[in-house]
Parts: C-alpha cells; sequence; structure tokens
C-alpha cells in the first residue's frame, strides 16, 4: 500500500500531519533543529583542543656556551615551547612560574661546558607549572625526550638515534592526531541528544499548555495513536538534524566518514527513539514548558558529562565509569566515534547497538506508560 | 535604598515557594560540581595494550615487564584475530607487536624495530600512551645496557612540578568547576524570576509603581546574589571536603573575586531574563549564552590559548575565564594579591556594564508602553 494514501486518510496520518505543521510554524523549534548543530559543532568544535603547544618557555643561561646554546635551540626548533622573557636570574624565572607567566623554566648551570668535556654529567633544573596536570605530563616528557637526544647528539654525535630496542609508533584512525575528530563525533551525540529530548518535551507540553490535549482525548483517537503520531513525523526531522550534523563535521571539521551510512543512520534512529521517550516522560512528569526546561536540566546535565563526549571515559574514576553504564549516550557516542573514525560495522559495535536498544524499548514503554497515566 | 530592600525580600520570599526552583538552587549545583569534578578527567590510568610477541625470549618478556611497570598501561588478552583487530573493536588502545628476531638482533647490535599502532582516537591519551612507550623503552635500553657506545648520558633533568607535585587532576578541575558552577546556576535563577515578571505580566504592575528599572534590577540582583553565595559557600565546603583542595592563595582576594564574581553571573542572568519573552526562552538563552561559553572558553578542561582563533577573542569577554584563573591562583599556586588584583577590577567592569544594559532594556520597555 503507498504511503501517500495512508497519510491522508488515517486518523494516525492526520495527526502526524498536524504535528508536522505544528513543529513547521515554531520558529524556536526550527532554530533548534537546524541552527543548534551548527552552533554546539563550531564552538566545540575550535574551542577544545588537547594539543600541547606554544608552551611559554624561560631560560636561564648560566652557561653562555656553544653547547647551551645548541641545547635552547633544540628546544625551540619545535612547536611545542616558545620562548619568552625569562628575566635575569633563577629567582626572578621562579617567580615567572609562580605567578603563571610562564609554564616552563629552565635553568642551565655555569659548570655545563666543563663537565662535557671532563664527561661528568650536569643536572639540568626543570621547573613545571603543575596546575594543568595533563599538560605538564606531556610537556614533561616532550623536555625529557629532547633532552635525551641532545645528550646523544653531543654524545655520539649522530643526530639519528640508534637504540637497540626501537619502538616505531605509528597512530592509526588520525594519523596527524587532529583533536577535533575526537570531540565532533561526541558533539554529534550531544547535539542529537539535546535536540531530541528538547523538541519532543516541547510538542507534548504545548498540548497540555494550551488545553488541546483535552480536545485531542474527546475525538476517537487512543493514546496510542496521538504518541505515534507524534514520535514519526519527529523522528524523520531529528533524522535530518543528524545529517546536518553529519554533512557540517565532515565539511568544517574534515572528520572523515570511514563507516556506513546506513549502519549510522539505523544507530541514530535508534538513540532518537531513547531521546524523544525522555522528552515525553519529562513532559508527562510536569506541568508546563518552563517545569519541562527546568527538569530537563536534571537529567541532560548527567546525562552528557557521562558520555564520554568531552573528556574520554577511560579517564573517569571507576566509580563514574560504572556510572556511565545506566548512560544511554554513552553507547550512541562511542559507537558514532567508532563508525565514524574506524569505519565500525555491526559486528564492532554490537554492544552498543544492544544497549541502546534495550534503552530505546524501555524508555518508549516507561514514557508511553506514564503518558497515558495522566490522560486518565 | 529602601525600595531595593523591598524588592529583594519580595524576590526571596518567591523564590522560596517553589519546590523545583529550590532544588535548581541548591540541589543541583552539589550534583553538578560531583559531575564535573569528578568525570572531568583528560589523562587515563590502565589504557589497554594488546601485545602480540613473536619472540619468545626471556629478553622480549622482561621488555614487555617493563612496559606495564609504570602503571599507565594495562595488558589485555584476547582470542581471536591479531593484535591490530583489538583495536577495532576498541577492546585495545596500543598494539604492540615485538618481532620474531627481536632477541637476536639486539645481542647482534642491530636495532630491533618494534611495531606500535596507537588508537588516535582520543588525542590526548594517545599522546600519554606514545610518551609512555617511549620513556619505559628508555628505560629498558639503559637498564639492560643496550645503547650503542658509550652508556652514561651527561645531561639529566631535575624536574620540579610546583604546585601539584602529584599532578593530580583534581586540583586543576575541582576550583574551575566550583567557577563555573557559579556562572550557570545564580545566571539561571536570576534569568527565570526576570522572565517571570514578564510572563506573568507583573512587570507592568512594577512599571506603574515608582520604583525605577535601576532599584528594579538592584534589588533583584541583591536577592541572588545572597542565594549564590549560599551556592558558593556549599560548593567550596564539598569541594575542600571531597578533592581535598585547601585555600592556599591569598583570602582577601578569592573572596573579593568570588562576590564580584557571583554579581556579574546575576547581573548577566537579570540581563538575559528582561531580555527574554518568555521563561523557557530566558531558560534557551541562559544554556546557551552562559552555559556553553562558560564551560567551553573559560580554560576549565583545556587550557585558553589552545582555542582557535576568532573564537579565542570571545574568550576574553568571558568572566568565568577570569574567574577560573583567580580560582587556580587561590586553590592551587597560592598567587600573592597584588600579582593578581586586576581580576577583582575587570570582574567589577563586566558587572557594571551587565547592571546598565538590563537596566537599559528594562527602561526602554517602559517608555514603550
Amino acid at each position: 500500500m503507498p504511503i501517500g494514501p495512508l497519510v491522508k486518510t488515517t486518523r494516525l496520518g492526520a495527526l502526524a500531519r498536524k504535528e508536522m505543521r505544528q513543529i513547521m510554524r515554531d520558529k524556536q523549534l526550527i532554530f533548534i533543529l537546524f541552527l543548534m548543530p551548527l552552533i554546539q559543532l563550531c564552538i566545540y568544535g575550535y574551542a577544545l583542543s588537547p594539543d600541547v603547544n606554544h608552551l611559554r618557555l624561560g631560560i636561564i643561561d648560566y652557561s653562555q656556551s656553544p653547547t647551551s646554546r645548541g641545547f635552547i635551540s633544540a628546544l625551540c626548533e619545535n612547536e611545542v615551547f616558545e620562548r619568552r622573557d625569562s628575566g635575569d636570574s633563577e629567582a626572578a624565572l621562579g617567580e615567572k612560574v609562580r605567578g603563571g607567566k610562564l609554564d616552563v623554566g629552565i635553568v642551565i648551570p655555569p659548570e655545563l661546558e666543563r663537565n662535557f668535556k671532563s664527561r661528568k654529567v650536569t643536572e639540568i633544573q626543570v621547573l613545571l607549572d603543575g596546575v594543568d596536570a595533563n599538560t605538564a605530563g606531556i610537556a614533561n616528557a616532550y623536555i625529557n625526550q629532547i633532552v635525551m637526544s641532545f645528550d646523544r647528539l653531543i654524545r655520539t654525535g649522530s643526530q639519528i638515534p640508534f637504540q637497540r630496542a626501537a619502538p616505531q609508533i605509528s597512530f592509526v584512525y588520525n594519523q596527524g592526531l587532529v583533536s577535533n575528530w575526537f570531540f565532533v563525533p561526541g558533539v554529534i551525540a550531544l547535539v542529537l541528544n539535546l535536540v531530541s529530548t528538547l523538541v519532543s518535551s516541547a510538542a507534548v507540553v504545548r498540548e497540555k499548555d494550551s488545553g488541546t490535549l483535552e480536545q485531542l482525548l474527546m475525538t476517537p483517537v487512543s493514546s496510542f495513536q496521538i504518541l505515534t503520531a507524534k514520535i514519526i513525523p519527529l523522528s524523520a526531522l531529528l533524522l535530518i538534524n543528524v545529517s546536518v550534523s553529519l554533512f557540517l563535521s565532515t565539511f568544517l571539521f574534515h572528520v572523515p566518514f570511514r563507516g556506513n551510512l546506513l549502519v549510522f543512520f539505523s544507530v541514530s534512529l535508534l538513540y532518537i527513539i531513547v531521546g524523544i521517550s525522555i522528552g515525553i516522560f519529562l513532559a508527562a512528569i510536569s506541568e508546563n514548558q518552563r517545569q519541562t526546561l527546568l527538569t530537563s536540566f536534571f537529567i541532560n546535565l548527567p546525562v552528557i558529562q557521562l558520555s564520554g563526549a568531552i573528556s574520554p571515559l577511560e579517564s573517569m574514576p571507576p566509580f563514574f565509569q560504572w556510572l556511565s553504564l545506566l548512560d544511554p549516550l554513552r553507547y550512541y557516542c562511542s559507537a558514532v566515534r567508532a563508525i565514524l573514525l574506524k569505519g565500525a560495522g555491526f559486528d564492532a559495535i554490537w554492544r552498543d547497538v544492544l544497549a541502546l536498544a534495550i534503552f530505546a524499548v524501555v524508555l518508549l514503554w516507561l514514557s508511553s506508560a506514564r503518558f497515558r497515566e495522566q490522560l486518565k | 535604598m529602601k525600595r531595593i530592600w523591598a524588592q529583594c525580600l519580595k524576590e526571596i520570599a518567591q523564590f522560596r515557594r517553589d519546590k523545583l526552583t529550590l532544588a535548581l538552587a541548591f540541589f543541583l549545583p552539589l550534583v553538578a560540581l560531583l559531575l564535573y569534578g569528578y568525570a572531568t578527567r583528560l589523562e587515563a590510568k590502565d589504557i589497554p595494550v594488546a601485545i602480540q610477541n613473536f619472540d619468545s625470549s626471556s629478553l622480549s618478556r622482561d621488555y614487555v615487564d617493563t612496559l606495564f611497570n609504570n602503571g599507565q598501561l594495562k595488558m589485555v588478552h584476547w582470542t581471536d584475530g591479531d593484535a591490530m583487530r583489538q583495536l577495532d573493536l576498541g577492546n585495545a588502545k596500543a598494539a604492540i607487536v615485538i618481532p620474531p628476531e627481536f632477541s637476536r638482533k639486539i645481542r647482534q647490535n642491530i636495532a630491533a624495530d618494534v611495531q606500535v599502532l596507537v588508537d588516535g582516537t582520543d588525542v590526548n591519551n594517545a599522546r600519554v600512551v606514545k610518551n609512555s612507550i617511549l620513556a619505559t623503552t628508555q628505560y629498558f635500553v639503559r637498564s639492560h645496557h643496550l645503547s650503542a657506545g658509550n652508556d652514561t648520558s651527561l645531561l639529566d633533568t631535575e624536574v620540579r612540578l610546583w604546585f601539584n607535585p602529584g599532578r593530580k587532576e583534581a586540583l586543576y578541575v575541582a576550583p574551575g568547576a566550583v567557577a563555573i558552577n557559579l556562572w550557570i546556576f545564580p545566571c539561571l535563577l536570576a534569568a527565570l524570576a526576570m522572565s517571570r515578571e514578564r510572563e506573568y505580566g507583573t512587570m507592568l504592575q512594577l512599571f506603574t509603581s515608582s520604583i525605577t528599572s535601576f532599584q528594579l534590577v538592584a534589588g533583584k540582583a541583591l536577592a541572588y546574589w545572597i542565594v549564590g553565595m549560599i551556592q558558593a559557600m556549599m560548593m567550596l565546603f564539598l569541594a575542600i571536603v571531597l578533592f581535598d583542595i585547601r585555600l592556599v592563595g591569598d583570602v582577601v582576594i578569592y573572596f573579593l573575586s568570588l562576590s564580584i564574581f557571583v554579581f556579574c553571573s546575576v547581573l548577566f542572568g537579570l540581563l538575559m531574563g528582561a531580555r527574554a519573552q518568555t521563561q523557557s526562552a530566558a531558560v534557551q538563552m541562559v544554556a546557551t549564552a552562559g552555559f556553553t561559553t562558560a564551560l567551553l572558553l573559560s580554560g576549565f578542561i583545556y587550557p585558553v590559548r589552545n582555542i582557535t582563533f576568532p573564537l579565542s577573542l570571545i574568550s576574553y569577554v568571558v568572566p568565568a575565564r577570569y574567574f577560573v584563573e583567580a580560582s587556580r591562583n587561590a586553590f592551587v599556586r597560592g598567587s600573592d594579591a597584588l600579582s593578581q588584583i586586576q581580576i577583582p577590577l575587570y570582574l567589577l567592569i563586566c558587572a557594571f556594564i551587565f547592571y546598565m544594559a538590563a537596566s537599559r532594556v528594562l527602561r526602554k520597555m517602559q517608555l514603550d508602553r
């Protein structure tokens, strides 16, 4: 049976058409559906970056020798450190690190050249601002690697490091370590979560606010039909929303899409059902739009924060990793990341898909039960 | 002055009546602090690594032991496929393949290449894994005297990690989390209060009374400033107890910055609320303009200098950026008062601008009617 007459003749079709028109009329909803992905992707994509570069480095060189100058240029020839004014003494340098004016301070002792000639070990002092523990750790590793290779250079005279156990490290899925690639799939998930809960709760609570829910109930349609008629057009619109996000992320941020579109959209559809169910539930338990929005804070905040969209799941303390198992967004987020960056198919992400399917069924059942209950 | 005070009292009375708003004011900030404080971690411990050792010598087993010695990496066991497959499935974040001729080559003084594949999806931890493998290999080479020629290195580093010697991320995250929550919640409450007057039409009654828009804004700001300061004290208490942070900086300058920052937050909320037509629009505006900027443009998660150019300009006008800095100075760095006197001054300017803007929006509406 073709869809056209189905939409025109059945009750469900008529209701769905009415929903669609109402959504299209609401400017705020259209804004949320189409501009939200753009704004969020741009802010997250351009603001979040774990790169460790352009650290402000101060050097006090008491040695003033060819060796120390060689060492300084070895430190500064990469993007990581940027030499800044360091004052004229060790104390001044320390004061600058303490005041947050410098990130790293290095003191080269006067005996460097002498020690070097008599083949004695020289200690180089490194002061690191440890407030940002993550950056400090990576900066520390970089300094050690630079010192190591410079040490090798002055001892053996060879630029090429020779080491009998030599790890050849390469990065897969993201060879250039472009930091956007981690956040963008997360933001696609985050936006879908925000938009689906907001739009679906608005669609339900609007009927309550304006009192049209009672009118609907007086017609021969069942509550099941009311809900289905809300879910179908919303799902279609949200699929468009996800496509907009996907298009923007490949177009603006050049994030690769290595997976299968069908897999991506079916997983997204599962999450859309989850999101809509949460939205309907929110609307069912609150009396007006204001309450819905405020209650959504209580749900969306933990859902987003525990999803791993912003900070990686693996870094969280064990208890919070465990808690995140109850977060549907977690599964969608990791599935999207795997599909986009790794080209994962159902065989690699079946656990996420299964979890999402369970969430979708349970939440849909819960929210429709709650919705029907409040109609009685 | 009396009018301001009356407006303030009225606002507090109204605030206390609504249970949902009370929960939003005193329960959610604490939950949010726990979530932001605990779940915002960048560096992973126990990163799963799949090892494929084709060389079953004691030397290669030693090497594997060394790799897992420093607690950053954790070995995963698998049954089917090769190590790379574990990366595809997401079971491991790195795969290390030790070639069959590993120990033979090392004994013959030829470089034995160990192939390491690191999952680059999580950029930050990919770097952590790389550095960890390089450092442990270095240690392995030194301890087994495997480097070429003269073994003793001539340079040594003595690293001093200031302020946070244990590199505890909680010290970095917790003060920032308090700061951004103080930007989000007082702001949200104030926006709701202001837009409520619009939505319920009580604004008209206010306009017909003799209160000026400046007095109105001041009264509401005072009320929510008190609420905000209570939130601040609760969150600070929780953060000190749970995250083990201590106030090591100058007390006066921190509390001065804190009180002005809460004023900023409240006044920004009032401005948003005055502009919005309905309460739900106000919540949306605060969520987009306040929440996102505080979370992403304040340097709470990653250093502000990493923000890409056009967006980095916006970060300069985000007050949260300055207060996050002040909080870290007070709780971790222990900087002296003089070096950061510009922070409360800047916040004061922000508060003043928000105050004038909010009052002007209201005055305009008054003239229109």
